[in-house]
């Protein structure tokens, strides 16, 4: 197998999980209800797990401690789309990236449910089964405000118009696509894009919402290769604060 | 001025001097009961209530307000309204005393749960499910079957009313066994704060 592709594909996922975990557990004591606040904190919980999870598997592979990748490397040493490490703003932005986002997550790991790389495709089975749970969160809140007054269509709109370009830019190609795709690892990108936009204009068509153009969308790619923007070194800055004082700090 | 604390924003605001009005109702969502099953083959027992605008939102919402600890397999919700409350009763005194044997009431006969309150102070547990056409009915027909029993309060629910977890959704709660960081127990905070005091006290 080809450990290098594998580990590209590791590290782009675990560093989406843990990036977006933290962006979302931001909202934690601040959501809109207490329920929402605690599923929405329980949902970034998940997300790093499993990107705990992810980067187990990359140790196993020769990469160094879970502790030392999460909260140790600069930003240009992260390998997460830009879309996750934008700020939260609004509610209805975060839940439209909590909604394009965990859509493409739960398809993503469905397909590596079937990965030539057993440790992964049984991580998978896992992972995929708490991103049930994600999808069943965010399809149902999008269908209900997408539908629900004037003022939730309209902001749920500009946040959906705002956040594609960024969302395509989840599915920036590897340069290993090829090894990746030919050895069994993953489907790849295309093929995750293809069954994401679908899933996606199947719930928004339950919605009073309206999808942009595909076509006119111009993907903002860049994180998978360390060129991020701005706004992702000051969260590492913030996430890593309490390592960087005590590395052997337990909470 | 804006704060990025929405709970800020929610703040009343300041009013006009002579200013008498009506108190305005609370803009709260209605209320959903909740029923958690913990293990296979126990009996679902309700958890609590959770604040929604609709049965499905409720459901979503009831998932992690309820189940993000211990143990879970199923769960189920169901609006408020729709649950029909026996008399309350304590001692040797059991609620079915307090219900009414009723004639057959005209109508479709439908399936409604039954919920027991075995002990004060514990939760609702489902006992069975009866068919009747009313909730007067169902309560009646609860008292047919479980009328023996010392139980402080019945419950009756529409079977239909309910929100229920599907087949496929099951594996909601795949991973929940290994969220024992989740429990306050596991985190040991006694131990770690101890620990921590004696560190800065040498």
């Amino acid at each position: 197998m080809n450990t290098a592709a594998l580990i590209e594909l590791l590290y782009k996922m675990a560093d989406d999980q843990l990036i977006l975990g933290h962006r979302n557990s931001e909202w934690t004591g601040m959501g809109p209800l207490l329920e929402e606040d605690i599923a929405f904190s329980s949902m970034a919980q998940d997300k790093i797990g499993q990107s705990h999870a992810l980067y187990q598997l990359l140790h196993q592979l020769g990469e160094q401690e879970p502790d030392t990748v999460a909260f140790t490397r600069n930003a240009g040493q992260f390998h997460n789309c830009i879309f996750v490490e934008l700020p939260n703003g609004e509610y209805d932005f975060s839940l439209i990236r909590h909604f394009l986002f965990d859509t493409a997550e739960a398809i993503r790991f469905e397909m590596l449910s079937r990965t030539s790389y057993k440790p992964l495709a049984e991580l998978s089975v896992k992972i995929r089964a708490e991103l049930r749970y994600h999808t069943l969160h965010a399809n149902t809140w999008i269908k209900q405000l997408g539908s629900a007054t004037r003022e939730s269509i309209g902001r749920l709109q500009h946040s959906l118009e705002a956040a594609m370009p960024y969302a395509l830019g989840m599915f920036e190609p590897s340069p290993l696509e090829k090894e990746i795709i030919s050895q069994g690892i993953f489907e790849g990108e295309v093929v995750l894009r293809e069954r994401w936009m679908n899933t996606v204009a199947q719930v928004i068509g339950q919605t009073q919402l309206t999808l942009p153009d595909w076509k006119l969308i111009n993907p903002v790619y860049g994180g998978r290769s360390g060129k991020h923007s701005e706004h992702l070194q000051p969260l590492l800055d913030e996430m890593s604060e309490v390592f960087r004082i005590d590395p052997s700090a337990e909470w | 001025m804006n704060s990025l604390d929405p709970r800020v924003n929610r703040l009343p605001k300041i009013g006009l001097p002579g200013q008498v009005e009506p108190k305005v109702p609370l803009d709260q969502f209605g209320t959903f009961e909740v029923f958690v099953q913990p293990k296979e083959g126990k009996p679902f027992q309700h958890e609590g209530i959770v604040h929604a605008p609709n049965l499905e939102m409720a459901f979503v919402l009831a998932k992690e307000a309820f189940t993000r600890r211990f143990l879970c397999v199923s769960l189920y919700v169901v609006e408020t309204r729709n649950v029909y409350v026996s008399a309350l009763t304590e001692g040797n005194t059991t609620a079915y005393d307090f219900i009414h044997f009723v004639d057959q009431q005209p109508g479709e006969k439908v399936a409604f749960e039954i919920y027991h309150l075995p002990k004060r102070g514990k939760q609702h547990q489902h006992a069975g499910t009866v068919y009747a056409a009313t909730p007067a009915e169902a309560m009646s027909e609860a008292k047919k079957q479980f009328g023996s029993k010392l139980v402080y309060n019945v419950w009756t629910i529409r079977t239909s009313e309910i929100r229920f977890t599907s087949a496929d959704e099951k594996e909601l709660w795949l991973t929940l066994p290994e969220k024992k960081f989740r429990d306050a127990a596991d985190y040991k905070g006694g131990e770690k704060l101890k620990e921590f005091l004696e560190r800065t006290k040498a």
